[in-house]
């Protein structure tokens, strides 16, 4: 569906629009076209057709602005691109380009409006429209929210086509035929007498005119790489031969190392430091302050670790708890307490009279802080020289630190260029830019050189800004077989507001939705149910982790609806069907009762089958995991998983995403905590935060539907059912409810 | 210079240096039964230290990670099996990532390592949850300790330290990891008074 | 000092406590090897000594002994190994960074045992951690890197 024609719609809503979101303004601002960034920097010969779109006679470039964190933007971006442009996309070269406003994410604040994915229709829709408009003004160049291929299957599309009817428009006023009478194939426009003329010998006579915008997409059915299996991912290649370059691996003449000690209280400022002992090693330059901490600049990055492992460091200690204990106390206290009362999105029928026709059935549940722990650590490599800034990294928000380092350096946001490079991982973790900021300040330092910022390991770990740990209370009522009240409390500290504020220095006003997200919006018909959010104090500092809110809310509101179906009397997989009010959600709950030959949790002795389900990013996501019990714990034998993203172009990475996701899930549900003493996580790598290792991964099966009426990312969706669908199946195998994450606290895994 | 260097010297030179100053072996019989038991008594509390008895593992090849940095005893992380070969040739060797050095001063949690090649001791050294009295049994029956009489386990250990291998590693095993009791040459020490003692062991 | 990686000799100037993987990045500029945690957890460092996989970051470049080969030494795109062919035919790699050190254990593994079953992979590859849950197509690859090396 073409965002073409909607202005008078946007127009229409702004005002409501900027009371939900606590942000206003100008309706000509958001009308105003965006200049095209490419067109600043062209040389002669060269066009820039569209933002996304640049030929000069030597080739084609395809600007994908949504970064690669492993989830394959790179690759689905550029193939949007080709398939409307008739190019071999691996013949182009491929770049993330500048950050700019022309390439704002306008899906990824969309899953932050008042209505559940599951409604659609005109005020839905439209009100995920318009959460666009911020979107363009806030100028949130940003991948996340698994939008990068909602928000870019049209736009990258018209792209590709802009592109090639403006390449055919100044073919056809080189040799005096009509547009309509050419056709173009594989990078080039072919004359009626099958005469070809190379795009990039056109790239001259394409910039002179205006761009042909009026275009048409092609139908599923035209496509050639879109939607078919097998598609090869254009990064693979270097991937598995050591060549891609990621922030890590960039190299400059004359370049320095440096690594950072910052607080581990996250944020709190203050240290005593004697580097006596690291300023006398080899190959240190400089000891300095950053912010919250110390860098130490040297010529060889284990040299810099080193020095920073010698630095004695006197902490100041910030005012939340230092310990989890104290923590989780903390969020208890805020659960149902009015004064932290912050949102309640879901509330039908009479729950509190539906709660006291029996006897409550009462569940309490918590899930703790959990690090992104990205393989590659964070990294930048910046170089200030004259006014300029120059930074290199892997993020997934350039726009942010473009405007952060112009802060830092004192010069104008113009002044500052980002390269986004390859990432290896993220999960939400280059959502924070705090090791940006340190380099910034560090190669401030060193004016004309390159400096590369490497954290260790352990400053990662402790410097994570990790999913926020939280707690649940579940109240439910059954009657004659049937859940009839479904009551769900949730205190968290808020996160949004948080990282919003942390990136942009402006407050976020209203509630924070993802202390419910993944357990309000899900698509149940229960007579009475309700769903809370309660805001607990800031603590730990958190962000995004991969699929946000619904990572615990997904645990909460599965494992609390297995409970009240068990309790009912009815079979787990049919009772979410019958409750289910969405039709692709009942379909993928269909699919895996389907694919596991589901007939009830209970399996032979020992063994169990549990289902788990969550619609995350507006995709409906259904697993059901065979467990058995053994003498050395619970092994996980099988994992099947129907998802529906409306439309799948390309099954192979779909595969490859939900296998992640499953594993990504499990692993974490299973193995995974951030655990508080003195305000630093005890867990400071991999030896006690490993997520899931091969032996402990399960076979997988994996079907996509297409029953969605929009098309959705997959990055995150796989994520939440995980963890629920194996405590299930675990309750199935053992008759042993497990309410509480990481589960090893509770059993033994093989 | 770096820590790491300053270490290193010390530990080279305190294995060195045992080699040289080879133990001057008390006469047999010439230490009491009593006295033979105390000292075994702190040999048990050597061997049973997780430095020593996580890779003094049973048949099953699988090294422990145990001690105050892990909580409860559990098997070595990562699915590791050491396989017959108690090198783990047939899947992942040990060396792999414990490295042959001379160097003991690695990170923590890092892979530890030290001057010979990283195994598990043979299966007959079993110690991990053994009792004292089976583990004394072990330690003197040459069937089950490599064929040596009690000169030998001395000897044995002396020529181990001066290789800077486990055995000296113990006393200096790096990474802020808690050493064995004591001190090496306290351990060769007693090994020598329990065997002079005729190697007397506790009951049950 | 002198090291030989990917048939080349080397000489550096460097502690000999530096670990193998900072000599070959920061200081040969081979960047193939990943650095992921420093303390052999993660396995993204790893490289064949004379052909035994071994954590870079762990061993110490003074006690080297052997030849070092790197990812970019055992195949390049143009000419891959059987690993890395099958790699790229199963589309094994998300973000990728832990890859070259899968792979290079992946090549040590069949080096050593032609033809593993499910359970001597699990036993092999389980020190290499890989975060965004490649496993099942590492498992399918390493099976058919072994059947084409069979073949070969």
């Amino acid at each position: 569906m073409s965002r073409a024609g909607k202005i008078a719609r946007r127009t229409f809503l702004i005002g409501s629009a900027a009371i939900a979101g606590g942000v206003a303004f100008g309706v000509y601002m958001a009308k105003k076209p965006i200049p095209n960034p490419l067109l600043d920097d062209l040389k002669d010969g060269e066009a820039a057709i569209t933002p996304f779109v640049k030929i000069d006679a030597n080739g084609i470039t395809l600007i994908t602005p949504r970064a690669d964190k492993g989830q394959g933007a790179y690759s689905i971006q550029a193939y949007l691109i080709a398939e409307e442009l008739d190019i071999d996309p691996a013949t182009a070269t491929i770049t993330p380009g500048m950050p700019r406003q022309a390439y704002y994410n306008a899906t990824v604040l969309g899953e932050g409006v008042p209505i559940p994915a599951y409604k659609e229709g005109f005020v839905a829709d439209t009100l995920r429209d318009f959460m666009s408009v911020p979107a363009k003004l806030l100028s949130i160049q940003m991948t996340g929210g698994s939008s990068t291929v909602p928000d870019g299957f049209d736009r990258m599309r018209l792209a590709g086509a802009t592109a090639r009817e403006t390449l055919k428009e100044a073919a056809a006023r080189r040799v005096g035929v009509a547009r309509g009478d050419l056709r173009t194939e594989n990078g080039a426009v072919i004359l009626p007498d099958g005469t070809s003329i190379a795009y990039t010998d056109l790239a001259a006579e394409a910039a002179e005119i205006d761009p042909i915008t009026n275009v048409t997409l092609r139908p599923a059915s035209a496509w050639r790489y879109l939607g078919k299996p097998d598609l090869p991912r254009l990064d693979m290649l270097r991937k598995c031969t050591g060549t891609e370059v990621y922030g890590i691996d960039m190299e400059f003449q004359d370049m320095l190392h440096a690594t950072v000690r910052a607080n581990p209280a996250v944020g709190t400022a203050g240290a005593r430091v004697d580097a006596s002992a690291a300023e006398a090693m080899r190959g240190v330059e400089k000891i300095l302050p950053v912010s919250n901490g110390v860098g130490v600049i040297a010529n060889n990055t284990w040299r810099a670790f080193q020095a920073a492992e010698v630095l004695e460091i006197e902490w100041s200690a910030p005012d939340y708890p230092g310990t989890s204990d104290g923590i989780f106390a903390a969020l208890e206290q805020a659960l149902g307490d009015p004064d932290s009362y912050d949102h309640r999105q879901r509330d039908e029928g009479d729950v509190d009279a539906a709660l006291e026709a029996g006897e409550i059935i009462d569940a309490r549940y918590r899930i703790p802080y959990l690090a992104h722990a990205p393989m590659e650590p964070m990294n930048a490599v910046v170089r200030v020289l004259e006014g300029q800034v120059e930074i290199w990294t892997g993020t997934q928000i350039p726009l942010f630190i473009r405007d952060r380092a112009a802060t830092i350096a004192g010069v104008a946001p113009e002044a500052v260029k980002v390269y986004v490079l390859p990432m290896g991982g993220s999960f939400g973790h280059r959502l924070e830019m705090t090791h940006v900021e340190q380099a910034v300040e560090l190669a401030l330092a060193v004016p004309g050189r390159h400096l590369k910022l490497t954290w260790s390991r352990e400053e990662d770990m402790s410097h994570d800004y990790p999913r926020p740990a939280s707690v649940a209370a579940g109240r439910g009522q059954v009657a004659d077989g049937k859940v009839v009240a479904f009551d769900l409390s949730v205190s968290q500290s808020a996160m949004a507001p948080e990282w919003f504020g942390r990136l942009s220095g402006m407050s976020l006003p209203g509630p924070d939705a993802t202390i419910t997200t993944g357990s309000w919006d899900q698509p149940f018909a229960i007579p009475n149910y309700r769903v809370t959010g309660y805001r607990a104090p800031s603590m730990v500092p958190v962000s995004s982790w991969r699929s946000v809110g619904a990572s615990g809310n997904g645990f909460y509101h599965d494992s609390f609806l297995d409970e009240l179906i068990h309790a009912a009397g009815a079979d787990p997989l049919a009772e979410r069907i019958l409750l289910c009010l969405h039709e692709p959600a009942r379909k993928v709950l269909e699919a895996v009762g389907e694919m596991s030959g589901w007939d009830g949790p209970s399996m032979a002795e020992g063994r169990g089958r549990g289902v788990g389900f969550c619609m995350s990013f507006g995709v409906p996501c259904a697993q059901v995991i065979e467990v058995t019990q053994t003498e050395a714990g619970i092994r996980i034998d099988q994992v099947y998983v129907a998802v529906d993203v409306g439309e799948v172009l390309d099954p192979t990475n779909l595969e490859a995403q939900v296998f992640g996701g499953v594993i990504f899930g499990l692993g974490h549900a299973m193995n995974c905590a951030l655990t508080y003493e003195d305000h630093a996580p005890l867990e400071t790598n991999y030896h006690a935060y490993e997520g899931m290792r091969l032996y402990q991964a399960p076979q997988i099966e994996v079907r996509a539907l297409s029953n969605g009426s929009r098309i959705r990312g997959v990055g995150e969706p796989a994520v939440p059912p995980a963890a629920p669908a194996l405590a299930n199946a675990i309750f199935a195998a053992t008759g042993q409810r497990i309410r509480e994450l990481p589960l090893n606290k509770h059993i033994d895994f093989v | 210079m770096q820590k790491s260097v300053v270490i290193l010297a010390a530990v080279s030179i305190a294995g060195a240096a045992l080699a040289e100053a080879a133990l001057t072996l008390p006469e047999e019989g010439s230490i009491s039964r009593a006295d033979g038991q105390a000292a075994f008594e702190r040999i048990y509390e050597v061997v049973t230290h997780p430095r020593c008895a996580n890779c003094h593992v049973g048949a099953d090849n699988i090294p422990m990670w145990s001690g105050p940095s892990y909580g409860e005893a559990r098997p070595h992380g990562m699915h590791i099996n050491a396989g017959e070969s108690r090198i783990g040739a047939e899947f992942l060797p040990c060396q792999t990532c414990h490295v042959t050095s001379d160097d003991f001063d690695t990170a923590p949690h890092a892979a530890p390592r030290f001057g010979i090649a990283w195994q598990l001791a043979p299966v007959e050294f079993e110690w991990f949850g053994k009792s004292r009295a089976e583990i004394c049994a072990q330690l003197k029956d040459p069937e089950r300790n490599g064929g040596r009489d009690w000169r030998e386990l001395v000897e044995h250990l002396e020529h181990d330290a001066s290789l800077n291998g486990p055995v000296a590693w113990g006393w200096s095993p790096g990474g802020d990891r808690e050493p064995a009791p004591r001190t090496l040459e306290e351990h060769v020490e007693d090994m020598a008074l329990w065997g002079a003692a005729g190697q007397p062991c506790p009951q049950g | 000092m002198k090291l030989t990686v990917n048939g080349t000799e080397h000489e550096v100037d460097v502690e000999p406590e530096m670990p193998l993987l900072w000599v070959l990045r920061d200081e040969l500029n081979i960047k193939g090897p990943k650095y992921g945690c420093g303390i052999a957890q993660c396995g993204a460092c790893t490289v064949h000594v004379d052909g035994m996989a071994v954590r870079s970051c762990q061993l110490p470049v003074g006690d080297l002994e052997g030849e070092v080969t790197t990812i970019e030494g055992l195949g390049t795109p143009e000419s891959l190994h059987a690993v890395q062919a099958a790699w790229v035919a199963h589309q094994v790699a998300q973000c990728g960074y832990c890859q070259s050190g899968q792979i290079m254990q992946a090549a040590a593994l069949l080096d050593l045992n032609p033809a593993p079953t499910d359970a001597e992979i699990d036993a092999v590859m389980s020190g290499n951690l890989c975060r965004c849950g490649t496993y099942p197509r590492i498992r399918a690859a390493i099976h058919d890197a072994a059947q084409k090396l069979s073949e070969a």
